[in-house]
């Protein structure tokens, strides 16, 4: 995967949808089965080989997937694979291609992107940019 | 009046300084760790200056506290400015 | 010691003023709106540093402007909180 692949959609992307390593995590577990909706608790089951994610988390990054357009809530509170738009199921497809194949650069690049405004804060106080 | 004022501020002081810590281990740059020190410095001193009632504070060892709390911001500054440090993996580098 | 305590308040001063102007510039050039917020805490932070100046140097018995002095900390320091609870992610 070229460098290409993270192009500046794909990082508006993340830095609008994915603002953590467990919300990509939840989003790819989703997207792996896209006809089922899953439950928090199986999801979190689900995930628990690779990552562990608190009910609070999970269900806050299953809030944000959705409010993102990525995933949709039943009324039984069970999340489905759902992306909005082409662009946005387009995104989620980078973002499997990335995990895949590129998961260093890209966790690196998900919390970069979390902490630009931060960053952006101690780089005011450089006083020659280079 | 007073009291209310100095108890606020120190409050905030200690929450910005809580939000530095944050910041600090995030991006693990020196800046927020210098600046969550002296703003936990600069709250210490408004407890003490208010605890002791002392308001001419240069009268005091406590005046002490602020200053190197100032002196830590602009060490800070220097540190980011004299060490060449890169930040942290930007996309499309 | 006079002396001393002058290049202290100074110093002071000037730090807190730097720290505004380079937030300030640095909104400026980039728009995030944390360094707008963290740039009006510096000047609170400033005015309680030059009003402690005056309150202890210049005007030590007549005035005592503490009140005027916390507000303008206090104030600073809920521009940055209310950047850092809102702004910073």
């Amino acid at each position: 995967m070229e460098d290409a692949d993270f192009s500046n959609e794909f990082c508006r992307f993340i830095q609008q949808a994915i603002p953590s390593v467990e919300a990509a995590e939840i989003l790819l577990f989703l997207q792996k089965s896209p006809d089922r909706a899953w439950s928090l608790k199986d999801i979190i089951e689900g995930l628990r080989a690779s990552i562990t994610i608190s009910e609070a988390d999970g269900a806050k990054w299953v809030e944000l997937l959705q409010s993102r357009g990525l995933v949709t809530l039943g009324q039984d509170r069970r999340a489905l694979y759902r992306p909005a738009s082409p662009d946005l199921e387009e995104s989620a497809r980078g973002l499997a291609r990335a995990y895949a194949q590129r998961p260093v650069t890209l966790i690196r690049m998900i919390y970069a992107l979390r902490d630009t405004k931060i960053q952006s804060f101690a780089d005011a106080f450089r006083i020659r940019k280079n | 009046m007073i009291a209310f004022l100095s108890g606020a501020l120190t409050l905030a002081f200690i929450l910005g300084a809580v939000f530095f810590l944050r910041f600090w281990r995030r991006t693990r740059d020196r800046l927020f760790l210098a600046f969550s020190l002296a703003f936990l410095l600069l709250a210490l001193n408004q407890v003490l200056a208010f605890a002791l009632d002392v308001y001419r504070e240069p009268h005091s060892f406590i005046y002490w506290l602020r200053v190197i709390g100032f002196m830590l911001i602009l060490l800070a500054i220097m540190d980011k400015n004299l060490s060449a440090r890169r930040g942290p993996v930007k996309p499309g580098q | 010691m006079d002396i001393l305590n002058l290049v202290l308040y100074a110093m002071a001063v000037l730090t807190s003023v730097a720290c505004m102007a380079l937030l300030f510039r640095g909104y400026a050039q980039t728009g995030v709106r944390l360094l707008l917020w963290s740039a009006l805490c510096f000047v609170g932070l400033s005015i309680n540093n030059v009003l402690l100046f005056f309150d202890v140097i210049v005007f030590p018995t007549e005035v005592d402007l503490r009140p005027f002095r916390l507000i303008a900390a206090l104030g600073g320091m809920l521009f940055l909180l209310y950047g850092f609870i809102w702004e910073s992610e």
